[in-house]
Parts: C-alpha cells; sequence; structure tokens
C-alpha cells in the first residue's frame, strides 16, 4: 500500500458510503460497518472529545446494534420526523489519510450535509469526521466514526439522519 | 390588546384553549413581562459551580444571565450585560474567573456583580462615575430547592419554598432519593424548535396521550413498555405545576435500557423508604412533569432527564436538556442512565425526535388566521377529578387525562391578568380550588 493508493482507497469508501446515505440504503450501509463500530458525535466539539469516557453527553453513542434499531425504527410507520423521508446530500471534502496499513486506515474528512424536508424545511450540518477503516475480508469497513460538529446549539428539530 | 381578552383564550372550565396563545406576537411580549419576568425559573444544579469563582451560563426567558459563586461562596445571577453599553460581559458557556470583562470598553465587573475596574476613571470620568450604582444587575430572588438553583425577577414573588409548594412532594422523589442527592452530566444537548415554548411545557406536565402515537416507534423498538405508560394517573399539582407517572414499578419494568437504574433504586429500597416514606418509595419515579413555567423533567425507567424551553420568539424555542443521576450511584450504572438517556433523548434520540415534528408542524398547520378562530380541545378527564390519600394535588382517574394542561393553563391565565403576584391566587390545588365539573 503506497500513499497515492491510499488515498484512492479512503476516497472511493466514503464517497460511495455517503452515496447509500443519500440513496437511504441504510441496510446495505450498515453492511459497510464492522461489527464492532463505534459511531460517536460527542457534546461540545473540544471538551466533549477530551472528557473521559462515560462522563459527557453525546448525541450519539451507538454500536452496530443501536445503529440497526435507528434504521428498523424507521419501518414502524410510527417515524414521524422521517415521514414523509428527509431528502439528504452528504458533500465530503478534504479527505486526509492520516495513517495507513494494509489492513487499517485512518481518514479525517469534513462534511456539509444539507437535509430537505417537506415543503420548505431546510437544515444545513458541518463539520469534521475523523474514521478508521478496517480490512475485513478483503474489504474496507467503518470501524469507527467520531463526528465533531462545528454547531452548538443545534439548528434543527432533530438529529433524525445519519452522518 | 386588554387583558381581560385573555379570558376569551383560556376557558378551563369547558376545557377549551386558543391556538392564538402559540402563534401571535403580541400574546408572547405579554408572556415575556407576566411570566418570564416574574416567576421563579430553573437557572442551573449547584454541581456545576461548586467552587467560589464556577459560573455557567443560563437564561431567564430570553435574557441571558450569569450564574455563579462570589468569593464568599454564595450563588448569585445577574444579566450577562455590561451596565455601560449591554455587551455580554461573558461568552463563554461554563468556567471559572475572578472577574468578568467587557470585551467592548473594558468595564470590570466581579463574581459578587460589582463594578470593579473602569477605564478612564481619571481623565475621562473625572473620577465621578457613581460605580457602586453601576454593578450588573442581579435578580430580585434567588434561592435553591435541593441542588436546583431558581430565581425571579420579581421582588413580590412568593418565597420558592411557597411557589413550588406541593411540587415538593415529587422533586424529593427526583433529588433526595438517595444521601447525596443528584449530580448532573457534563455537557448539555442543546437545540431549537419552531413552535412555542408552551408546546413542551404542556407535553410534559401533562401527556402520557401522545405516547402511544407520537413514540409508537419506541413502542415498537421495545424501548417503551405500554405496560408501564398505561398504570398511574395524573396530578394537577398547583400552582400551575403537574406531573404523572405510574405508582409503582416491579420487576417486570426491567426492560434491558432500564435494568441497571432499576436494579440500583431497588437495591437501596430501605434507604428511599426511610427518606421519603413507604408510599413514595412505592411510586419510586417522578413519571413526566413541568414546574410551572417552563422547567420539565422525565424520571422513568433507565435515566432521568431535566429540561429548560427557552422562549426564542412565539414560534420558536430552545432547549436547554441535561443528564440527571444519583451521586451515590456506582460509576455503571451512571453510564448506563447516560446511554439510556441519549439513545432516546437529546435531538439525536429515538423517541424525542418525534415531538419536533408534531410541535413545529402544529405550528404551521395554526399560524392561519381561520384556524386560530378555532379551539383547540383540552377536555380529557374534565370533571373526574378525584383526591387520592396521602398524594398532593388533584389526581386523575386513568394516566390519560388532561388534568395537569388544565391546571398549567388555569395558572397562565391567572399570571396574564394579575397585573401583581398579590393578586395571584398562590394556595395551590389543595386549597380548594377543583376544576367545575362539566
Amino acid at each position: 500500500m503506497d500513499e497515492m493508493r491510499a488515498q484512492f482507497e479512503a476516497e472511493r469508501f466514503l464517497y460511495r458510503e455517503a452515496k447509500l446515505l443519500d440513496e437511504r440504503r441504510f441496510e446495505e450501509w450498515l453492511d459497510l460497518l464492522t461489527d464492532d463500530v463505534r459511531y460517536w458525535m460527542p457534546v461540545g466539539n473540544l471538551e466533549g472529545a477530551g472528557a473521559p469516557d462515560g462522563q459527557h453527553l453525546s448525541y450519539f453513542e451507538d454500536n452496530k446494534q443501536t445503529l440497526m434499531l435507528r434504521i428498523k425504527r424507521l419501518g414502524t410507520g410510527f417515524a414521524h420526523a422521517e415521514d414523509p423521508p428527509s431528502r439528504t446530500r452528504h458533500l465530503i471534502s478534504n479527505i486526509v489519510v492520516e495513517a495507513f496499513t494494509e489492513a487499517e486506515l485512518k481518514v479525517s474528512a469534513n462534511f456539509i450535509v444539507f437535509r430537505g424536508r417537506l415543503e420548505t424545511e431546510e437544515d444545513l450540518f458541518v463539520g469534521r469526521r475523523e474514521d478508521v477503516l478496517r480490512k475485513v475480508d478483503g474489504q474496507w469497513k467503518l470501524a469507527a466514526r467520531k463526528i465533531l460538529l462545528d454547531h452548538n446549539v443545534i439548528g434543527a428539530k432533530n438529529l433524525s439522519l445519519f452522518f | 390588546m386588554h387583558e381581560q381578552e385573555f379570558h376569551q383564550l383560556v376557558n378551563i372550565e369547558q376545557g377549551l384553549v386558543s391556538p392564538r396563545i402559540f402563534i401571535e406576537p403580541e400574546i408572547y411580549e405579554w408572556e415575556l413581562e407576566r411570566i418570564f419576568a416574574r416567576c421563579w425559573l430553573y437557572l442551573a444544579h449547584e454541581s456545576q459551580i461548586p467552587e467560589p469563582g464556577d459560573y455557567v451560563a443560563a437564561f431567564m426567558g430570553e435574557d441571558p444571565m450569569i450564574v455563579c459563586r462570589d468569593p464568599q461562596g454564595h450563588i448569585r445571577a445577574f444579566l450577562n450585560s455590561c451596565t455601560h453599553r449591554g455587551m455580554r460581559v461573558c461568552r463563554e458557556e461554563a468556567g471559572h474567573t475572578k472577574a468578568f470583562r467587557c470585551p467592548y470598553h473594558g468595564w470590570t465587573f466581579d463574581t459578587a456583580g460589582k463594578l470593579i475596574g473602569v477605564p478612564r476613571l481619571n481623565d475621562g470620568y473625572f473620577r465621578q462615575l457613581e460605580k457602586e450604582k453601576w454593578g450588573l444587575i442581579e435578580v430580585a430572588q434567588l434561592a435553591t430547592y435541593k441542588g436546583l438553583i431558581f430565581a425571579s425577577w420579581d421582588p413580590e414573588a412568593p418565597s420558592l419554598d411557597d411557589y413550588l409548594g406541593d411540587m415538593k412532594w415529587y422533586i424529593d422523589l427526583m433529588v433526595d432519593r438517595l444521601e447525596g442527592g443528584s449530580e448532573v452530566i457534563g455537557g448539555v444537548h442543546k437545540w431549537v424548535i419552531p413552535a412555542n415554548w408552551k408546546f413542551a411545557a404542556d407535553n410534559f406536565v401533562g401527556d402520557m396521550y401522545h405516547v402511544p402515537v407520537s413514540h409508537g416507534s419506541g413502542l415498537a423498538l421495545g424501548l417503551i413498555s405500554e405496560r408501564d405508560i398505561s398504570r398511574g394517573f395524573q396530578v394537577s399539582v398547583g400552582n400551575g405545576h403537574g406531573r404523572g407517572g405510574a405508582d409503582q414499578w416491579d420487576v417486570e419494568s426491567w426492560s434491558d435500557p432500564a435494568s441497571p437504574h432499576l436494579k440500583f433504586l431497588y437495591e437501596n429500597r430501605e434507604e428511599i423508604t426511610h427518606r421519603l416514606g413507604q408510599q413514595r418509595a412505592q411510586i419510586l419515579l417522578a413519571g413526566h412533569g413541568t414546574i410551572f413555567p417552563n422547567f420539565s423533567f422525565l424520571d422513568i425507567p433507565g435515566f432521568l432527564t431535566f429540561r429548560v424551553w427557552h422562549p426564542r420568539g412565539p414560534e420558536r424555542m430552545e432547549i436547554w436538556s441535561w443528564c440527571v443521576v444519583e451521586k451515590k450511584a456506582p460509576p455503571e450504572v451512571k453510564n448506563m442512565m447516560r446511554l439510556a438517556y441519549l439513545a432516546q433523548f437529546g435531538p439525536g434520540g429515538v423517541v424525542e425526535q418525534d415531538d419536533g415534528e408534531n410541535w413545529s408542524q402544529c405550528t404551521l398547520a395554526m399560524r392561519g388566521r381561520v384556524r386560530r378562530r378555532y379551539m383547540l380541545n383540552y377536555q380529557m378527564g374534565l370533571g373526574r377529578q378525584q383526591v387520592r390519600p396521602g398524594i398532593p394535588g388533584q389526581t386523575s382517574p386513568t394516566i390519560w387525562s388532561e388534568i395537569g394542561q388544565r391546571g398549567f393553563y388555569r395558572r397562565w391565565l391567572e399570571l396574564m391578568t394579575a397585573p401583581r403576584w398579590s393578586d395571584v391566587n398562590t394556595g395551590g390545588e389543595s386549597n380548594g380550588r377543583d376544576e367545575s365539573p362539566v
């Protein structure tokens, strides 16, 4: 694995992943995650990310099982926040491979996520993700994602989407 | 608008409330004056500012506040606004300091609110500035109840003790079950919902009715137990406060997310009984509730949350929500409470997500001129109130009742039409103030 290859692999993974999310192919998205995935969006960009485990609030602190529950919820007929569904667009940029081996990529990226819903609802979420991609059976999978929002007071009525 | 017009907007005897109070800017302005500038409002938890010099930001209505501990260790609350040009003197959300220096012209105030520094005092003010008159603007009254800090802008407001009244019986359940009381987990969930603040206060004060539908996904996924939400009763506690919830908990309530917390409470049942008595030890959890006007709680199997619904204009609220735990609980129980809270509540929580959808779409649907002519129905359980032995307040026969909301809006109407606190009944529900039968 050389640097160019690592960059290519990381970008290809992240762009395809974003496409799945925007097309609401959540079951397929779930398959891109390792079984021990940690999906974490701490509250407060700096102090939240720096606090010892378990002593600070998060917006998301999910594992594969709770992410599965979130996806299952959408099919219950009672997920009013996503009925009708949001229209999302994940724009992923500034992708930097921080470290790489044959088996693991550490990647940071910036994101803008646009959400449109109903007639006029519009939300914009901006931030940075720090990902760990791991090779499982020859496929890259997301093993950890830390999502650092640049917002403090969330300007939206909920976070019923994935980042 | 004349204050007598408010009687056309809220009719408790018939269980009718006008959509106008959720929409119209003029009514909102009256609320800022007659409710938010007069009532006792929740500011913070003492555990957030343990040492002199510690401070935390808060809001009272739309007014930004600094809540801090002065050099003597007393809790103080000031408007976060320089007395010179009004600039916010503190722009951090929490921290520790000796003084607040205004970034505009440099006026500096200590943590007792005293003006201690003014640039150009000699060659600008020629030493004639009366510094003692220009300290930070301080609340009229501040008091705490078992770790909860409240303040009021009205010197004539009843004492916090009288204001909370019988609600203290339920607050004790949340913050005084065990030795050491409660503490707040670090970090605050803050988000904005485009809906009037009363939608949330109303929802928490007495609305179990919405749970099976609004939160139907929670039931479908097994996060909410139908059995648990169907038991117990609603209480109009008096002074606009209300709560509802189950009257007992047992081993069948130990669903996965709830079990560590409930198990911990069960293991400590003897101490709870000793502190709060047999009846409250059996109720165990305060359930859902609102302390008038905008401080709500949810104390259910699995976790405890406090939240304030800050008014941000007639059609907008900013929510500040905390996760609260028993100080005495072992770290793993605190952590499970934290995880259960954030999985279900807060903006990302799978249960709470749907509330914002409903409140914002209610707002959209009621904004029109014609819809505002038609009253909303608050008649569930009207005229069916009952007194239960040992339970403070007027209670409903079943959990499915809007008695809490009627108590909330009765107090809202009293305050909106009363020029002074002395014109408001402060005796609470136990003082013979029943709902009239239909």
